[in-house]
């Protein structure tokens, strides 16, 4: 999927110190990628706890608006731990994401779920009318995003 | 017979071999464990915090709960049912891997730690509802079920490896 010319940035990620370390170390893999797992089951679980308030689960608790904000710091700490977990690993085995197509489509998705929790959450969600329209369609695409993320993630190793 | 050979059976069995060797099967079942997670681990992972004093300490202990043991127990059948079946498509691996024995095990201690606490200090709740610190037994249970869940998902990741 990805274009030949990218193949030589790739090549060189695999060959930084940090590549050759995830490598080359028995256990590294297993265990950064339980890290990564653990924020994304941080970072889905909010998306969902928020974005399913907004179509009225578990309404005699909180308003959406609120659990958005009150959630908003765990949703960006996990985002940083999986961005950082993640780099190691995709630099131990380049060669596998630049084959994979679901390796382009996740990262696609990460910088739209990323645009988008900033943009239209922000303003419908968290600073807007819960039960609005507006409101809906951008739970509903967080939902979508964010859950393709973790599925494409889980791609990677087949297609 | 030996648990062996029934794990042996089990693998063989048209619909557990089908999971295992079609292109897209195992990774799809896969993927819904992996997801089933966020419904199960976050919340259960915010009770677990509220026990230990260190988030929505404004909110009551029974109100956290009653929020969010409903997305646990749904996150958690979704995570036995797709676990079951992953688990009859590579059987022997599983039964012959420590990691795999380990999770078992993880997995009992964490019923085990969740029936205590319930039977315990939970009932004992209206007592120290309010409270944003909370009592020993709490704590204790809040973070043991941290600390077993993170085995949990490490174990998960290692048999896949191994």
């Amino acid at each position: 999927m990805l274009s030949e010319s990218l193949r030589p940035y790739f090549e060189w990620c695999g060959n930084t110190w940090l590549g050759t370390a995830v490598r080359n170390t028995t256990w590294a893999f297993p265990a950064i990628e339980t890290f990564h797992l653990l924020a994304l089951a941080v970072l889905l679980g909010t998306v969902l706890i928020v974005n399913l308030r907004v179509f009225g689960l578990g309404r005699q608790y909180a308003p959406a608006a609120q659990l958005a904000r009150q959630f908003e710091p765990w949703l960006l700490a996990s985002l940083g731990v999986l961005i950082a977990s993640g780099i190691p690993m995709a630099f131990s085995e380049p060669s596998k994401c630049f084959e994979s197509v679901s390796f382009p489509i996740k990262m696609g998705l990460i910088v739209l779920g990323i645009v988008s929790q900033f943009t239209i959450q922000r303003r419908w969600v968290i600073n807007g009318d819960a039960g609005g329209g507006k409101a809906k369609l951008a739970a509903v695409l967080s939902i979508v995003i964010w859950t393709l993320v973790g599925a494409a993630g889980k791609g990677i190793p087949y297609v | 017979m030996s648990v062996l050979s029934v794990c042996e059976w089990l693998q063989s069995v048209p619909w557990a071999y089908g999971i295992k060797h079609s292109t897209w099967e195992f990774p799809v079942v896969e993927s819904v464990h992996s997801l089933a997670l966020s419904v199960m681990l976050w919340p259960a992972a915010i009770l677990d915090l509220r026990l230990l004093g260190l988030t929505m300490q404004r909110r009551s202990v029974s109100q956290v709960a009653a929020q969010f043991l409903p997305w646990v127990w749904t996150g958690f059948t979704v995570m036995i049912l797709t676990g079951a079946l992953l688990f009859c498509s590579e059987a022997v691996k599983c039964y012959n891997s420590p990691f795999f024995r380990t999770k078992v095990v993880l997995l009992g201690a964490a019923g085990l730690n969740a029936l205590l606490f319930h039977q315990t200090v939970f009932k004992k709740v209206a007592e120290w509802d309010e409270n944003a610190t909370t009592p020993w037994r709490a704590k204790l249970a809040g973070a043991s079920s941290l600390i077993i869940w993170i085995g949990v998902v490490a174990m998960g990741r290692a048999l896949a490896y191994a």
